[in-house]
């Protein structure tokens, strides 16, 4: 797994490239940790167009860096989500904390 | 005879992506469709990921996989067993969002995710000898 990251009028994109599971998580979680307490940002965009896998502990990745960035009043958003992330991401609900843009 | 495979990994979350990719491959000869191959890779990592991290908590064990195929029913069972500390109360490990390591980003949704993407799921375990996670799904015959 591994994240680039774009800035642009206080937002930030992280393109994420892997699979989001145990392993992926585990890999990237501390470089976006880091990213978001050096970084003001109003919000934190997570580009998935590279990311084809996602399970429950990719779930739990996210919602741990959704808590991240609401402490710090800033939002995060996910986008171009493939068809079995979307699943995953439906089924647990996690659009009403983390909503999906176009 | 049913078509069946057996397989034994090290309880290493590198090996999980090993894992749900040869379930995915063993469940083609059943002509699954693009969102029944995702949700069998979805539910093989979930039972996995709970073999690594809760059965063995990140230290070392062995995890076995079994895939059976029932060409009559076009459905694909998979078996993950693993010999590690076993889950106190199952009945409570099933409920969504419950989760025994809330400090570590757990989502709790292991098994809910398993359980909506397959048509059956089992869970059984024993305190000191392990868990075994069951799941059937059946592909729609096109």
């Amino acid at each position: 797994m591994k994240a680039e990251y774009s800035f642009e009028n206080g937002e930030i994109t992280v393109f994420l490239h892997g699979d989001l599971d145990e392993y992926g998580a585990g890999k990237i979680k501390d470089e976006i940790d880091q990213t978001i307490s050096s970084h003001p940002a109003r919000a934190f965009v997570f580009d998935m167009k590279d990311v084809a896998f996602v399970d429950s502990t990719g779930l739990g990745f996210l919602l741990g860096r959704y808590k991240k960035l609401r402490a710090k009043r800033a939002e995060l958003l996910v986008k171009n989500v493939n068809p079995q992330v979307d699943k995953v991401f439906k089924t647990s609900g996690v659009y009403s904390f983390v909503p999906k843009i176009d | 005879m049913k078509d069946y495979f057996k397989l034994e990994i090290t309880a290493e979350s590198k090996n999980e992506a090993f894992a749900r990719a040869t379930v995915a491959s063993f469940s083609l000869a059943l002509s699954p469709t693009l969102e029944e191959i995702g949700d069998v890779k979805t539910a093989t990592s979930e039972a996995v990921t709970n073999a690594v991290v809760h059965a063995y908590r990140g230290g070392e064990g062995i995890i076995e996989i079994i895939g059976e195929i029932d060409a009559k029913e076009n459905s694909l069972t998979v078996t993950v067993a693993d010999f590690g500390c076993g889950i106190e109360d199952v009945e409570r490990a099933l409920e969504p969002f419950y989760t025994t390591k809330q400090d570590d980003e757990r989502s709790g949704m292991g098994f809910t995710i398993i359980d909506t993407f397959t048509d059956e799921m089992q869970v059984s375990s024993t305190l000191g000898a392990g868990t075994t996670v069951k799941f059937k799904k059946v592909f729609k015959k096109c």
